[in-house]
């Protein structure tokens, strides 16, 4: 049996340079990794990001939030951040249980683009970007564009996740999350609903934002919907919400759930979201 | 086989040694150690028998590897006590039957204690949902939820 | 001496106290010791085995060179390294070890890989090429009963006429209920550690409710005599009934491994593994059709209770026949035909779980009942009492459908109780009140009793040893047939030998259940530890107390008939001396303090072919009322409320008997509502790890939790201190759950709702969607 290689630079540079000439298999906080190894082998070089000074920590400026790579759920829990970001940490609270928030961090959750991550569809309403170094330079990803698939990101094997983006929401916005499963927590949900709305001065939905996780490969914004409401009071728009709003979404059935189920309970849980998030 | 040379102090003592890069804490703790208050339960990192302090904050240890607590301080259910005078914690979970066949208790000790770190005087609400990551099979968690109402009271 | 006193006359203290679990202190240091946690000897080998990936099949070839080449594999051992029997089971020996020459379910073991590390084990256990000629799996109901597939063959109970019954009644109706199956998820694992000693000798420590089974297990396998094997279990991190029969299959490829290869073996399941090679709780299909009056009370019943047994028989005989008792719960029936069906499936080998068929038979029965409420527009309460068996022993209403007579009957007096206290009424008409305002939220109610029947349906088994010590300084060491599972079982009995000796509890050491202190032991099951044990444990005190009794009157010249024990001392009229005075000079006067004790249960006999006699001693009641809140567009329910009224005898242990009832509530409720075994059309269980099957959690359980055990409560029957078995009964009144919710589904729908169980939310939306039926 090949040894296994273990590698914890504490600069960015280093672990950008190991990443140019080796394929190695990043590790964060490793929850969603290590599960199910204990006794079992565990056979890939593993790079340790989490000794990297520039990828901790939360900034707030201007309604912009940059969230470095390395936070754990609970970092972000307990971190000052707008109104609209209630709904991330609604999700962030739905990780696993206590002991994963503290060592679980957001950017592993996006990058192992499990179909049922709890942050994805927070993150998506939020709108947020993926910042990417690599030996040769960085860039900013949407989101939408990084996820790719199951289990499949827009990340280059050379590439690493530094930081997650949050661009500026109006004053006032909020944002909710709400989750369905067989159980609420330490659960692999059913489906997920994300929603961040700002309303104008007269009640009417300014910019609206939501996001449906669980219910196809990758989760999913519901842009023809968004437009569609813009302007509307948010109880006629909740009233106009059908299927016909969800086609994107392409359920399947499985051990949690029967796709006609979690269609109808998407479409339930999508009209809840808005009307949570549009009342102030 | 490669080793990596690890250091980290375990209930206040500290530990230096090389290992297989791929050891899991929990079996840095347990086989290396000989702490087995530490339990394994689920292997998947969803019943939290597991959990220890990593510098102070309740982790799985079954989903880190032992690397990833490198010059950190760790602390068992074997390091609460001092002497024969049991943590207060570990006090109400005797005290309030929050036991029964004991195999999660050290992990639910572990849980419970970073729980009132951080909310000193919780509701039982919280208290239910700061538990949410330990199961028990045996006890309906009624006294569990009771032994912790004590030592926040305590 | 031997006369059982009123039980208030000879309590002095330990019986009936709530003490904390003998291994409190040890379970909140981590100094608890768990089969894991036995320092390994020097050389210790690993198992993994090598599990089946076809449901059903012919087993064609094997190959294992890669598996035997692969690095850190000691040994590789399939059925031809069997020097025993090849095939175990406790009922009919219809299990290979290893699979010979076909393959019965996705899960069913191969060979065992023995590797110098769990890692290695399990590395190389996957690298086996095997080929198989697959048939389709049987898996349905119909399609096993249309391939006349059973583990053992139909039985029918018959009492009355149930046909004409029916066809008489002024009211009849038919309805289908599925039950599923539930996965015991001890928190520890299936584990065993072989240890070979001199001369072909083997321990074996095992995680074990059945020592003497698994003993027996590891013999026939080794092709030994029993003598030749010692099993011991301190401690289970739970077991549930799932390590009543398949701890054996561990401790006997454990020690399969150790005998052949002279080193200390340990195999210890991950809990994938555990999901795919054990057996869980029965499914079950009730089919019925009922005839009643406008009471809502039954005329005539008739059912069929078909089972998903899975590859092999296990016990799916006695739990099937438990079931076929207890659809009655606390209900007479004069006329019924019930069928059992036990179906054999290519699905994991269903297996005992607390209530042991119990839960399914009280489920259908109750299913029953409220269907009748629901058809009639009445309160279900109403029409449970108009059904409840009579209070007097000699009433034809008091006599089983198994022809047993109930003579301890307390359902209404208890019903009733709870009923006041729970504010039954007032919450029935404020939960209506709700539902008729509340267009989303549904809410439901529901109070279900529970008559449990205790004692082993087999009645050899009820019987029980233990060997009791008194060291010459007076200190005290018991040793009992009964394993210590989380249970408190441990404790009682200790606390049944000091309160005979009249000593503190801790001055009683009790030891690691030992197939070579306590032979020939039942398992630890039925709910029966404490009872049994307790009782032998009695015996075996009683026993030495009459010898030191003797030696003190004989010494001083007083009637031994008078000597008591009390308070450390053992005293006769003025006369006194401390506990270790007395026992000192019995042993320099060459006293025996040493003895064994024996206890058979009496009054039970029962006819397994025809389901007729007196299965049981006594009857374990309870009930509970629940209220859930349902989300008609989601599916999503919750538990609002509970109250709890249960009777536990004259309690020998309230705090532990409290942590039984609520325990067993929660899981029942997990079993009816968040805990989904699915298996797909291959045979392949899909929800195999915690993170696709999902027990109750903290905050599942209300804080409106409210248990109380029975004041009144006394065993009419000479039960160890009047106290009654409380292990499984508690787990049935979670179907209040289930019935709460059923309520709250018919307040969004209205008529019968089609609800299975659990309740899932996708269930629950399915029934709510479902329109109004007749």
């Amino acid at each position: 049996m090949s040894a296994t290689r273990y590698l914890r630079p504490t600069h960015l540079e280093e672990a950008l340079a190991a990443l140019g000439t080796h394929p190695w298999t990043v590790l964060a906080g490793g929850t969603d990794f290590y599960p199910g190894r204990v006794g079992k082998p565990v056979d890939v070089d593993v790079l340790d990001v989490t000794r990297i000074a520039d990828l901790r920590g939360i900034q707030v400026a201007g309604g912009a939030v940059r969230i470095g790579a390395t936070t754990t759920w609970s970092e972000l829990i307990t971190a000052r951040l707008p109104n609209v970001c209630a709904g991330l940490k609604a999700a962030a609270r739905e990780v696993g249980g206590v002991q994963i928030q503290n060592a679980g961090t957001v950017a592993g959750n996006l990058c192992n683009a499990s179909p049922a991550a709890d942050g994805v569809p927070a993150l998506l309403a939020l709108g947020a970007e993926v910042e990417l170094h690599s030996g040769s330079g960085a860039r900013r990803v949407n989101l939408g564009e990084f996820v790719l698939g199951s289990r499949r990101t827009a990340r280059r094997p050379d590439e690493l996740v530094v930081a997650v983006h949050l661009t500026p929401w109006p004053e006032g916005a909020k944002g909710v999350f709400l989750k369905l499963g067989h159980r609420r927590y330490l659960v692999i949900s059913v489906v997920m609903v994300a929603a961040c709305v700002a309303l104008d001065a007269a009640g009417r939905i300014a910019r609206c934002a939501v996001a449906v996780g669980a219910c196809s490969a990758v989760a999913q914004r519901l842009s023809g919907l968004e437009a569609r409401v813009v302007g509307m009071r948010p109880d006629e728009a909740i009233a106009g919400i059908t299927n016909a709003d969800l086609t994107c979404l392409t359920p399947i059935d499985d051990v949690r759930g029967s796709a006609a189920y979690r269609r109808d309970a998407a479409l339930t849980l999508v009209r809840q979201a808005i009307e949570q998030a549009a009342t102030p | 086989m490669t080793t990596e040379s690890i250091s980290l102090t375990v209930n206040g003592q500290p530990r230096r040694m090389d290992i297989d890069p791929r050891t899991l804490l929990v079996q840095l703790i347990r086989d290396h150690l000989g702490l087995t208050g530490t339990h394994v339960g689920c292997d998947t990192a969803q019943c939290g028998a597991c959990t220890v302090h990593v510098d102070g904050r309740a982790v799985k240890s079954c989903s880190i590897l032992a690397l990833q607590a490198d010059g950190t301080e760790v602390t068992t259910i074997e390091g609460l006590a001092t002497g024969d005078e049991l943590h207060p914690m570990q006090q109400a979970f005797r005290d309030c039957h929050g036991l029964q066949c004991g195999y999660c208790t050290p992990g639910m000790v572990m849980s419970a204690i970073e729980l009132l770190k951080h909310n000193p005087q919780p509701s039982e609400q919280q208290i239910r949902e700061g538990l949410e990551g330990n199961i028990c099979r045996c006890t309906g968690y009624q006294n569990i939820v009771k032994a912790v109402q004590q030592a926040a009271g305590a | 001496m031997k006369r059982d006193l009123p039980a208030s006359a000879v309590r002095t203290g330990a019986v009936g106290a709530a003490l904390p679990h003998d291994s409190a202190h040890l379970h909140v240091a981590g100094a608890a010791t768990y089969i894991d946690d036995i320092p390994e000897l020097a050389g210790t080998l690993h198992i993994a085995v090598g599990m089946s990936t076809v449901a059903r099949g012919r087993l064609v070839a094997m190959q294992l060179d890669r598996v035997r080449a692969a690095a850190g594999v000691v040994a590789v051992l399939g059925h031809a390294d069997i020097p025993g029997e090849k095939c175990i089971g406790p009922v009919k020996h219809d299990e290979p070890v290893f699979a010979i020459d076909r393959v019965e379910y996705i899960g069913q073991p191969l060979f065992a890989v023995v590797a110098t590390s769990l890692e290695a084990a399990r590395r190389a256990a996957r690298l086996a090429q095997v080929t198989y000629e697959e048939e389709p799996p049987i898996l349905d109901y119909d399609d096993a009963i249309r391939a006349n597939s059973h583990v053992l063959p139909p039985l029918t109970l018959v009492t009355g006429d149930a046909k004409a019954a029916i066809a008489a009644a002024p009211y009849r109706l038919s309805n289908r209920l599925l039950m599923g199956g539930q996965e015991q998820f001890y928190l520890e694992g299936q584990i065993a550690y072989a240890c070979p000693r001199e001369d072909g000798q083997m321990l074996v420590y095992s995680s074990t409710q059945h020592p003497t089974e698994t003993q027996f297990t590891v013999a026939h396998v080794l092709g030994v005599a029993p003598s030749q094997v010692v099993v011991e279990c301190r401690r289970m991190g739970g077991a549930f009934g799932g390590k009543e029969t398949q701890a054996a299959y561990f401790a006997a490829v454990a020690a399969l491994a150790a005998a052949k290869l002279k080193r200390a073996v340990k195999f210890r399941a991950d809990r994938d593994d555990d999901f795919m090679l054990t057996g869980k709780r029965h499914e079950f299909r009730a089919d019925y059709e009922v005839g009643f009056d406008a009471s809502g009370r039954i005329l005539g019943l008739e059912m069929t209770l078909a089972s998903r047994c899975g590859w092999s028989a296990d016990l799916s005989g006695s739990v099937n026949d438990r079931a076929v008792m207890h659809v009655s719960n606390a209900y007479h029936l004069a006329n019924v035909t019930i069928r059992s069906l036990r179906l054999k499936t290519n699905q994991q080998s269903a297996n005992a779980f607390r209530g042991f068929g119990g839960p399914q038979g009280i489920l259908a029965g109750e299913h029953v009942i409220d269907d009748i409420a629901r058809h009639l527009k009445l309160d279900p309460l109403a029409v449970r009492k108009a059904n409840f068996y009579s209070a007097d022993p000699s009433s034809p209403r008091a006599m089983t459908h198994y022809g047993m007579r109930v003579e301890d009957n307390v359902i209404l007096e208890l019903v009733t109780e709870l009923e006041a206290s729970s504010e039954y009424a007032r919450r029935r008409a404020a939960v209506d009140q709700w539902n008729a305002r509340e267009p989303l939220i549904k809410r439901g109610l529901a109070l279900t009793p529970v008559m449990f029947g205790i004692s082993f349906t087999a009645s050899f088994l009820n019987q029980a040893g233990a060997l009791l010590h008194v060291y010459h300084d007076g200190s005290v060491m018991i040793n009992h047939a009964a394993t210590e599972m989380g249970q408190g079982v441990y404790t009682k009995v200790a606390q049944v030998v000091a309160e005979e000796f009249g000593l503190q509890v801790r001055q009683v050491r009790i030891t690691a259940t030992d197939t070579s202190k306590v032979p020939n032991t039942s398992p630890t099951a039925a709910s029966s530890g404490a009872d049994l044990n307790g009782k032998a444990a009695q015996a075996a005190a009683r026993e030495i107390k009459a010898r030191l009794a003797a030696f003190c009157a004989s010494t001083h010249g007083f009637d031994a008939a008078t000597v008591e024990f009390r308070d450390g001392r053992v005293m006769a009229g003025a006369w006194e001396r401390p506990w270790e005075e007395v026992v000192r000079a019995a042993y320099m006067a060459r006293v025996s303090l040493s003895s064994t004790g024996f206890y058979s249960v009496p009054k039970v006999g029962f006819d397994p072919a025809t389901l007729k006699g007196r299965p049981f001693y006594y009857f374990a009641y309870g009930a509970a009322v629940s209220e859930v809140a349902i989300d008609i567009l989601t599916g999503e329910s919750r538990l609002l409320r509970v109250d709890v009224l249960h009777d536990v005898g004259r309690s020998l242990n309230p705090a532990i008997d409290r942590g039984q009832v609520e325990g067993g509530f929660v899981q029942g409720m997990g079993w009816l509502t968040s805990e989904e075994l699915v298996w797909d059309a291959h045979g392949r269980l899909r929800t195999h790890a915690p993170s696709t099957y999902k027990i109750p959690v903290s905050s599942d359980v209300p804080e409106a939790f409210k248990v109380s055990l029975w004041e009144r409560g006394e065993n009419v029957e000479d039960s160890i201190f009047r106290s009654k078995a409380v292990g499984e009964p508690p787990l049935m009144l979670a179907s209040s759950v289930f019935l709460a919710i059923r309520d709250a589904v018919a307040a969004a729908r209205g008529g019968v709702p089609a609800l299975d169980a659990p309740a899932t939310p996708e269930r629950i939306l399915l029934a709510c969607s479902a329109g109004p039926a007749a």
